[in-house]
Formats: structure tokens, C-alpha cells, sequence
């Protein structure tokens, strides 16, 4: 109708210019001319018809640059011009409208994607996260299809790229879901209520209900974090036009850098030879608080496969990434993405965005796991294994990939993984009791009587110690919190703590871990008396006649040449201290072995000032980026008849061992035998000290001075 | 009309319920509570230190009856509720004004 009028154009906005149109859509256009006489009429004679035929319409009628003017002052108009097409008339000034719209939106990036940000967190915060919605908003939810609009957006501010294969496959399932959706109900509403979930899953060939919300929460978590992405490259953007200082590199680990906000794999990194590098860069990123860059991502999808069982440092580095808490849950995610996880666990895929019917579950079962995982990391301190704590909330519930009782089937898959993981059977085995019984104790504590021995004697047999009772008082606080608010509140976790101590007072403790037996070489080493230094692999001993403060004072000088502790044993050998060090470089190269043991020597004979050496590397220590639970010092007693043991519980930091040990030493105490040990990225310390005239701490002042000691040497980290 | 409240242990909450749908109750209402009563809570002793603690977790249910049933309602709450020991809670009843079905609009017993 329009013909080749000069000076009119119609064209088409939003969705409709996306060539998107849905059953319930409106049609959104605008009518451009150049400033000419009669468009009232001309418009009239288009939307009458319209209107008449009883579609809806959202129309306008504009100048180039009115329409460039309104687009400035309102952001959503401003994303609408960014898709307008051309409809009829003269196909000039369609194209004077968009290369203008862009030009503006170009122009103004910074503050309009610091809007689209605003715009989408309220989205976020009013609709909720597709991914794990029973009934999402499939436009509006964080994940959805106006998250997909937001990145195209951002690239079309140069800022980002474009949305990629994965993002786009994605973007057409909630498309085809909210069409189909839209066709069965005759309305407009983009929310998918659950009575609509079998008809959609249907009409688009899938099983059935749970198979679609599977298939649209993989899509959401894939937008959400495509999403993300591009609002942080559009954050960095717009920082580097204000601080023009040279990009920051900074170690993190052996062959993971931190870099300009991100965490990147360093130049010498070579992932084809190193299969631990996928964990230690997340483990790294987690506790760093730093999301893992895409480029990191891809590189590191070129390890190969660890070893079954995996080694050591694979083990500690998962430990450690599930210790970070919540800052572990967007590395996860990232890894996630590229399918790294279930590269690492093969028996996640069960679990991978399966939906919870259950209306008190606010996440998907690997999400869930996930999450419990963080909340137990704050829980670290009240167990004697942080490390199976973390590992038990990880896979407590991947029962429910399997038919059946999730509990039953959760034993087998929870000891087939922590045994893979490299966990002794001993280890495997308590992990597998705690996917086992992870119900048992709210369960007791909210539906039998607690008063009434017959029940607290079930538990106590079912659960057989206190290290199983601790970590499934843990676990039972971690997944419930990781539930949501209905499954978890103070007056349940009052009676679950009820019923523990009932039942910890039936049962027998382990006593906190004594030093280690020697080995013959270090007894030998141990009976000529020193003073030595002996440095063998990974391994430093340390033999000097008594002299107080050996072990704080060693570790100081392994502090001071980047060496982190994960393992110490101190004791006496006669009137011999000894002190054995497992030690792992910071990161890159070893330092050179005939160093550290001169400088051992020169410690042992009083000729080197630790203390000034450390407190010039303190200074340039890395930030750590994600909250840890504050650490936790008990005094035990029941343990040992000489001596009082100090059970030290904290995150691990370079120089914590010789930190605890000065304290201690100047409490004026007397250290019996020490042994350390370093679980993921947790130091579990456990000290036998006497007092001075060699008997147990007894004096209340004394035992509050001591527990105040070494908290104040931890905080001060 | 009375509305009948009990405030009970949290492990009796399940005993409590089937009594009242076999004596025949068409609906109630369960919430999660806390309180004490003449024991004023207890004295506990963990890891070497006393702590004092009043407010103990309970069940509060509620449920709308005609005025004849009272009784025998307390009654079988009772029943169910009772072990005998410290703790075990209250019932009591207070008169009600009016009630109404939000859907339908029903007023008074009708409404029960």
C-alpha cells in the first residue's frame, strides 16, 4: 500500500522485527517519515485495517530523529530500534534509523549497559532463575529469552560477541516451549504453569513433563551464564576507558594466574600433560573469588582424563574448591558448561539439571548438591574431616539419578565416587554411611520422641561414632539450608542439635590424632642429636636437642621460601625434638633444596631472624577473594592424662603453622608433639602442650589466654 | 463454635492427626512453635559448659468444631498427645464469632 511513496516507511520493532512473531504477540512498528504532510492520514489507513482484523498493535509515527530522540531517553525503546526491519516504503530511511540507533547506542554503551545490568537483576530478583523454577517465566526469568536480547545488545555495543551455537540452541528451545505454550493456552502468558508442562513436552516431542523442565533448565543455566559473561566483558569495557594503567598479572597457583579481574591459564602452562590442571585453576579461581575466563575454559578442555583413583593433589584441589563456599558455585557452573564436570565424575550426568517435583526444593538436584556443598564449607570447623564434610555434601543426593529409595542407591554411587576420588576405603566408606543416613537425624529429631532411650540407642547403633554423628549434623544443616527456607529454620535445627548431643553423649569419641610413629632413617637421624637439617623430595626433617619453638621456627623458614606446609609431625625422640614437613611450592619451581637447608641450619643455630623474613612477604601476600567460616580453637581434655590438646581449625594460609606455633610458644607452653594436616584449603592442627612444669593446662586464666592467643595470631592473617 | 487449640510435642503431631481424621474432623491448621511451660525448659551441659534453655520447639494445631463436640475432641487430642512426661503441652478452646468458607461463602456450622 505503500508503494514507493518517497519519505514513509514501515518498519517493524521488538519481537516483530525479530521476525518472532507468537500467537499472543503484539505487532510492534513504527511508521518513520521525513517531516511530511498528511502521515496522519496515511497512518490512519494502515492501523484501521489492523485494528479491524483484531490483532493488537503497538504502534508509533515518528521522524528519524524524534524516534533517535525518545530511544535515547528510554532504554527499552532503544533495544526495540536495535531489531527494527523493514517493512514497506522507503528502505532509506529504515536504514537512517538504524545505523542512528546504533550510533546512539554505541555512543552512550557505558551508562545504557550499566541500565540494561539494573534492568536485568530486577528482572532477576522479581522472576526468579528459569533453570530452577517449577513453573517459569520463560521471557522475563534470569536465563530466559530477554537475557538472549540483553546479549545481543551488549555485542551490538561492541563490547561483547554475539551470542554462540550453545546460547542460540538454547534460545530456540524456550522460544518453541513459550510458542507451543502460547498455542495450547490461547493466551499470552509466557509463565509455564506446572497443569501445561506434559501438553508443551508433548507437542514438542518429549516425554513428558520433567523431561522438558530438564531440557529448558539446561537452556536457562546456558543464557545465565552466557549472560554473565557478557556483562562482565561490558564491565571491564567500560573501567579500561577510565583507568589506563597496564594489565595486573598475579600468581595464584602452579600454572594459574590471576589477570585483570579473571582468572587465565599462565604462558608455561601445558594442559595435554597436566590432567590435575582443570581442579587446581578452579580450586584456585574459588578461592580466589574470580570467575575462570572463557579462554582458560577452552584451554583447559584439552587435559586428559585423571587417573583412576585420582592423585593426591587432584583430591586436595576438589577439597579446596568445595571449601571456597559460594564462591565455588560459579566456578562449578563454568566448568559445567563446558562439560568438564562430568568429564571429572561420570556419575554427575544423572543428576545434571534433573527437576525436584517436590514444591520445597528451590533448585535442580546438581545445583542442590552444589549448594550444599558451599553451606558445608561454613561448617568446616565442627568436624573432624572438613575434607568428607565437603565431599559427603557433594554427592548426597546422587541416589536420585537411580530408581528407588535415593538413599540406598546414594550409598553405592557416594563410595564408588570417593573411592575414584582417591579416598582410602576407610574414608569411602564413612562417606558412603553419610549419603546413606543423610536423613536420619531430622527425620528422628522431628518425628520420635527424643526423651524416650530407645531412641537415641537406634541411632546411636545405626550410626556406630562420632565422626559419622558429626558429619551428618553437618550434612543434615548443609542440605537443609541448600533446600530452602520451608526445609530449614532455627526450630529444627534445635531439635536436630537435641537429639546429637543425646546421642554423642552414648557414644565414644576418637581422640583428636597424635603425632605419628618415625620412620627408622628419621629415628636414626633423630638418635645422633642433631642439630640437622635433611631435605628429600617433598619431605624436610628437622632434629635439634630440646630447644623451644623448633617447630614454629622451621616452619617459619619454609614459609619464607614459599614452601606451603600440608603435613607436619613433631614429637621427641629422648631429649631430641624432631619435626617432619611435607611440603608443596606456592606455585612454579621448586626453591633451590641446598638453600632452605642452609637456612635451616643457620635457624637451628640461632643465626637467622624468621620473623623479619616473614614479615616482608606478608606484605606482599595475595588477597583471598571468597569468605571463609573464622577459624576455631578447642582445648581438649579427655584425650591424653599429660598433656592438654589444642585442636586448631582454620583456613589454610602461607605461614599459619609457624603464626600458631609463636603464639603458643608464648603462652609460655610447652609443646609435646604436633601433627598438621592440610585438607583441601583447611588446616586441621592438632598440638599436645603442657604447661611449664610439664602437667596439663588446668588454670581457667591460662587455658582463656592460650585459646586467645592463637585466635588473635589467626585473625591477624 | 469453638475453635480448639493444642500446643504439643513436635513428635506427636502425626498421632495427633490420624485421631482426629478417625474421629472424624473435616480440616486444621499446623504450625510450628516454641514455648515452655512450668518446668520453665531445662538446664543442659555440653562440652564443659551449662547454658540455660526456655523456649523448647512444639506443634500448635488448630482446629473448628460445633459447640457439642468440644469435649469429646479435647478428648481424643488428649489421648493421642499424652506420654505422661514433662512438656507434653496444653489444649484449650475459646468461643467463635463467626466463620466463613472463602470459597463457596458458607457461614456458621456450614462452614465448619
Amino acid at each position: 500500500m505503500l508503494g514507493a511513496e518517497p519519505g514513509v516507511a514501515l518498519v517493524a520493532v521488538g519481537g516483530y522485527g525479530r521476525r518472532e512473531l507468537l500467537p499472543g504477540s503484539d505487532l510492534d512498528v513504527l511508521l518513520l517519515h521525513a517531516g511530511r504532510e498528511g502521515i496522519a492520514s496515511i497512518a490512519d489507513r494502515i492501523w484501521y485495517p489492523v485494528w479491524d482484523s483484531g490483532a493488537r498493535l503497538d504502534h508509533a509515527v515518528r521522524t528519524v530523529p524524534q524516534a533517535r530522540r525518545v530511544a535515547r531517553a528510554d532504554i527499552k525503546v532503544a533495544l526495540g530500534l536495535l531489531t527494527s526491519r523493514h517493512v514497506a516504503g522507503d528502505p532509506t530511511l529504515t536504514t537512517q534509523l538504524r545505523e542512528g540507533a546504533l550510533e546512539d547506542w554505541r555512543a552512550g554503551a557505558r551508562t545504557r549497559l550499566a541500565e540494561l545490568r539494573d534492568l536485568h537483576n530486577e528482572r532477576a530478583r522479581i522472576f526468579g532463575e528459569l533453570a530452577f523454577l517449577l513453573e517459569p517465566d520463560l521471557k522475563e526469568a534470569r536465563g530466559g529469552l530477554r537475557d538472549v536480547h540483553a546479549i545481543q545488545a551488549i555485542a551490538a555495543a561492541w563490547v561483547a560477541s554475539a551470542p554462540g551455537p550453545r546460547v542460540r540452541a538454547a534460545y530456540e528451545s524456550i522460544l518453541d516451549a513459550r510458542h507451543i505454550l502460547h498455542e495450547i493456552t490461547g493466551r499470552a502468558s509466557d509463565r509455564l504453569v506446572l497443569e501445561e508442562h506434559d501438553e508443551v513436552a508433548r507437542a514438542a516431542g518429549l516425554l513428558d513433563g520433567d523431561a522438558l523442565l530438564r531440557e529448558l533448565a539446561g537452556a536457562g543455566r546456558t543464557v545465565a551464564y552466557a549472560v554473565d559473561h557478557a556483562f562482565r566483558q561490558a564491565e571491564r569495557a567500560a573501567g579500561r576507558r577510565l583507568r589506563r594503567r597496564k594489565l595486573e598479572r598475579r600468581p595464584l597457583a602452579d600454572g594459574v594466574v590471576e589477570q585483570d579481574g579473571e582468572v587465565v591459564l599462565a604462558r608455561a602452562a601445558d594442559p595435554v600433560s597436566d590432567p590435575v590442571l582443570i581442579l587446581r585453576a578452579a580450586a584456585a579461581a574459588a578461592q580466589a573469588g574470580r570467575p575462570l575466563a572463557p579462554r582458560a575454559l577452552a584451554r583447559l578442555a584439552d587435559c586428559p582424563p585423571l587417573p583412576v583413583p585420582w592423585p593426591p593433589d587432584a583430591r586436595d584441589a576438589l577439597v579446596s574448591l568445595l571449601g571456597a563456599g559460594h564462591a565455588a558455585i560459579g566456578v562449578w557452573e563454568a566448568l559445567d558448561q563446558e562439560g568438564l564436570v562430568t568429564a571429572l565424575i561420570p556419575d554427575w550426568e544423572r543428576v545434571r539439571n534433573r527437576p525436584q517435583r517436590n514444591p520445597l526444593h528451590t533448585f535442580t538436584v546438581d545445583r542442590h548438591l552444589v549448594e550444599a556443598a558451599a553451606y558445608a564449607a561454613a561448617l568446616t570447623r565442627d568436624v573432624a574431616r572438613p575434607d568428607l564434610l565437603l565431599l559427603a555434601a557433594l554427592l548426597h543426593d546422587l541416589g536420585k539419578g537411580w530408581p528407588g529409595d535415593h538413599s540406598v542407591s546414594g550409598e553405592v554411587v557416594a563410595r564408588d565416587v570417593a573411592r575414584r576420588v582417591g579416598f582410602s576405603d576407610a574414608d569411602a566408606e564413612l562417606v558412603a554411611q553419610a549419603a546413606r543416613h543423610h536423613l536420619l537425624l531430622p527425620m528422628i529429631a522431628t518425628r520420635r520422641d527424643l526423651d524416650d532411650p530407645v531412641t537415641v540407642e537406634q541411632v546411636a547403633r545405626t550410626v556406630g561414632g562420632r565422626s559419622l554423628l558429626e558429619l551428618l549434623h553437618a550434612l543434615a544443616a548443609a542440605d537443609g539450608m541448600a533446600t530452602g527456607p520451608a526445609a530449614w529454620n532455627d526450630w529444627k535445627a534445635g531439635l536436630v542439635s537435641d537429639l546429637v548431643k543425646r546421642v554423642a553423649a552414648v557414644l565414644a569419641g576418637d581422640p583428636p590424632a597424635g603425632a605419628r610413629p618415625l620412620r627408622e632413617d628419621q629415628l636414626a637421624l633423630a638418635n645422633e642429636g642433631g642439630p640437622a637439617a635433611v631435605i628429600k623430595g617433598d619431605e624436610v626433617t628437622v632434629v635439634s636437642p630440646d630447644r623451644p619453638g623448633l617447630l614454629w621456627r622451621a616452619a617459619g623458614v619454609l614459609a619464607s621460601h614459599r614452601l606451603t606446609v600440608r603435613g607436619a609431625n613433631a614429637t621427641f625422640v629422648g631429649r631430641t625434638a624432631v619435626a617432619v614437613f611435607n611440603v608443596v611450592p606456592e606455585y612454579g619451581d621448586p626453591p633451590d633444596t641446598a638453600l632452605v637447608a642452609s637456612d635451616l641450619r643457620r635457624m637451628l643455630e640461632g643465626r637467622l631472624d624468621v620473623e623479619e623474613r616473614l614479615e616482608r612477604r606478608a606484605r606482599a601476600a595475595r588477597p583471598r577473594g571468597a569468605m571463609v567460616a573464622p577459624p576455631k580453637v578447642t582445648l581438649v581434655d579427655d584425650a591424653s592424662l599429660t598433656a592438654t590438646v589444642v585442636e586448631v581449625r582454620a583456613h589454610d594460609e602461607p605461614g599459619l603453622l609457624w603464626r600458631v606455633g609463636r603464639a603458643l610458644g608464648g603462652c609460655g607452653l610447652d609443646l609435646r608433639s604436633a601433627r598438621v594436616e592440610t585438607l583441601g584449603a583447611e588446616a586441621v592442627d592438632v598440638f599436645y602442650v603442657a604447661d611449664e612444669s610439664g602437667k596439663p593446662l588446668t588454670d581457667k586464666t591460662m587455658r582463656k589466654a592460650t585459646v586467645e592467643a592463637v585466635l588473635g595470631a589467626l585473625t591477624s592473617l | 463454635m469453638k475453635l480448639v487449640t493444642a500446643v504439643i510435642k513436635p513428635f506427636k503431631l502425626d498421632d495427633v492427626k490420624a485421631a482426629l481424621q478417625a474421629f472424624g474432623v473435616h480440616g486444621m491448621t499446623v504450625v510450628e512453635a516454641s514455648g515452655y511451660g512450668r518446668q520453665r525448659g531445662h538446664t543442659e551441659v555440653y562440652r564443659g559448659a551449662e547454658y540455660q534453655i526456655d523456649l523448647v520447639p512444639k506443634v500448635r494445631v488448630e482446629v473448628l468444631c460445633d459447640d457439642e463436640d468440644v469435649d469429646d475432641l479435647i478428648g481424643v487430642i488428649l489421648k493421642a498427645a499424652q506420654t505422661g512426661r514433662i512438656g507434653d503441652g496444653k489444649v484449650w478452646a475459646v468461643p467463635v464469632d463467626s466463620v466463613v468458607r472463602v470459597r463457596t461463602g458458607e457461614r456458621g456450622p456450614d462452614a465448619i
